[in-house]
Order: C-alpha cells, then structure tokens, then sequence
C-alpha cells in the first residue's frame, strides 16, 4: 500500500494512477491529519507526500512520523513546486524529491518498484 | 514597477505553477494513444512546460536580490545545444528554421548555468515569436575580445527605438509591450536583462532592416585560458 497525501486532487489522482498502472494500490489523503489517522490503521510501505498542504504542512507531517518507532522507518518522496534538496531532508526518512513540474509517471513508478510490494 | 506590483507579479506566478504542473501531469497520464492523440498530447506537454518556465524566470527575479545564484565557469555551447534542442520543437510547429552557429574555439564563460539558460531561451522564443512564417531565427556564438558573445537574430518586425535605447542602455526597468511586435509583453527581454545585469553580462539589441538582434556577452571564464594553453 503506498499513502498519497497531496491537497491537489487532481495531481494526487496522477500519482495514484502511475501507481496503479504498475500494479500497486495506494490511497489518497488530502491532508496530514487525515494521513495521521490513517497510519494508526495500518502502515503504508511507501509515502508520497506534498510539502504545502491545507493545515499541518508536510513537515509538520514529517516530524510526526520520525518520532514514532514505527513509522520512522517508512520511506517518504517529496513530489513539490518547491525546491528541496534531498540531501537535506534525509533525517526525516526522505529517500527522494520529485519537482512537480518536471517528474514523469516513470519516476513514480520507479519509486514504487523500489519501496512498495506489489 | 514597485515592490508591491511585483510582490504581486510572483505570488501569482507562484500561484499559476500549480495548476500548470498538474496540467502537464494530466497530459502525461493518458494512455498509449493513436498518432495524432500522442502529437496532441506533446503539444499539452510541451505548453504546459513553457509556461512553467516563464513562471520560475519571474520568481528567479526576485530571488536575484538574495544573490542565491553562483557564478560559475558555464559552457554556453552547451546551454545554446540545450535551450535549442528544447525550443526546436516549437520552431518546428510554428514553421520556422533554427540555425545554429558556433564560431569561437573555447565557449568557457563566467555566468550562473540557470540564469544563462533563461536568457537564452527567452531571447530565442523571442525570436520564435517574431521571425515570419517560413523565415529562420539565427543563434550565434562567437568570441569579441575578452568576451563571449550569444547573438540571436530573427527577421521580424523592426525594433522600436525606445526598446532599442533600453537594451542599449543593458537594462530594462519594466516588461512593456513592443508596439511593432504584436502579442509581445516585453517579459522575455525584461527578464533576459535582469538576468544578464546579475551575471554582469552586457546584453544589447541590433536593428536591422529585416530584423532584430539580440545579444548577450559574457567574460570568458579564466579556465578558459587555462585550456587554450593545454591544447597549444
């Protein structure tokens, strides 16, 4: 199972389906809490997060997961219009950064190949 | 243009890279379509990523004032093989040639890649803009002394003389319309000086009876030399 969590319906429905084109399930959060509640149901394999959401930011998201044993290993992809670099955000469990404006459905899915089980 | 206007400019080209990148995401999502779905398709792709480009250019001119942009020794043929592998596309659609010339032996110059590549393009889709249907849009590189020099000429409407002055001048305050170009905001020339101005190039514009130029020089980058005595 990979989380979604994107404000951006639309973009988020993008991920979701480069997601399942290649064969794995994920479901779509439009906000972190929502995203929050959910991890207490089950964890997901993989997480792509955006960093400007409604609410709590994607950070705010961040720090909740590394606090807690078991969520601080789950591997998170940033997908932003912002630029980050992922050198600076790999304490928070960050294994990659994708610019909205330039990631292909092929950089989702290969993200999804490495980290998520089909 | 005062602060407070520009402030205004950036939140909504920040605002506007959103919608353009979920567009171009869209676009990309389709499935393997027929000939004309996957030209369709291209061309969604390719708007959507020029417009996003436009919208970064106007961010990256604030972002000038933090001096966030390093100077860097940059090979401009390669920018020049970039932005016009890049815009070939267009030219191609819209009818138009693109030749591209280099005529210097060490394009090594001091500039910020980024930056370099933004002018670059904005004076070439300039040219895209105004070079006649069926005409030809030129890019030049050349050496001029102690600098290196990217020209690019299209055979479009003449320039007017106030713009001529500003670009003679290297600076341009504000993006305005250019009366004699219709459909021109003036954003590409304001931001290609801006831009220029940070990496302390000379930026100029040449009228021609058929056309225009423009130009940007840059100082050769030091290192240049350096390979100048290696290969002798």
């Amino acid at each position: 199972m990979i989380f979604i969590i994107d404000d951006d319906m639309v973009m988020a429905r993008c991920v979701a389906r480069a997601c399942e084109k290649a064969g794995f399930s994920s479901r779509i959060f439009g906000d972190a809490i929502l995203a929050m509640e959910a991890l207490s149901e089950g964890l997901p394999e993989m997480i792509f997060l955006d960093v400007m959401l409604t609410g709590p930011d994607g950070f705010t998201f961040l720090n909740e997961m590394i606090s807690y044993s078991d969520t601080m290993k789950i591997p998170v992809v940033i997908i932003s219009s912002l630029e980050f670099r992922e050198e600076d955000l790999r304490e928070y469990g960050v294994v990659g950064v994708l610019d909205k404006s330039k990631m292909t459905p092929e950089d989702v899915k290969g993200y999804a190949e490495k980290y998520a089980r089909r | 243009m005062d602060s407070g206007g520009f402030d205004g400019i950036l939140v909504a080209a920040h605002e506007l890279k959103g919608p353009l990148a979920t567009l171009r995401q869209l676009a990309l999502s389709f499935d393997e379509m027929d000939a004309e779905g996957e030209r369709i398709r291209g061309e969604m792709v390719e708007v959507s990523e020029r417009a996003i480009r436009q919208v970064n250019d106007l961010a990256k001119v604030r972002r000038l004032e933090d001096g966030l942009f390093e100077m860097e020794p940059v090979a401009v043929k390669s920018v020049c093989d970039e932005v016009s592998r890049e815009l070939s596309y267009l030219f191609r659609e819209n009818g138009r040639e693109l030749s591209v010339c280099y005529k210097c032996r060490n394009g090594l110059v001091v500039a910020n890649r980024e930056l370099l590549h933004s002018v670059v393009y904005n004076f070439l889709l300039n040219a895209m803009h105004y070079a006649g249907e069926g005409t030809e849009a030129r890019l030049t590189v050349r050496e001029v002394r102690d600098k290196v020099r990217v020209d690019i000429r299209d055979f479009g409407p003449a320039l007017p003389m106030g713009i001529w002055r500003e670009m003679k001048r290297g600076f341009i305050e504000r993006p305005k319309a250019i009366a004699m170009r219709p459909g021109s905001s003036g954003l590409g020339l304001f931001i290609a000086s801006r831009f220029s101005r940070y990496m302390n190039a000379n930026v100029g514009a040449v009228r021609h009876r058929d056309g225009t130029s423009f130009y940007v020089e840059l100082l050769k980058s030091k290192q240049a030399s350096l390979f100048d005595d290696f290969y002798n």
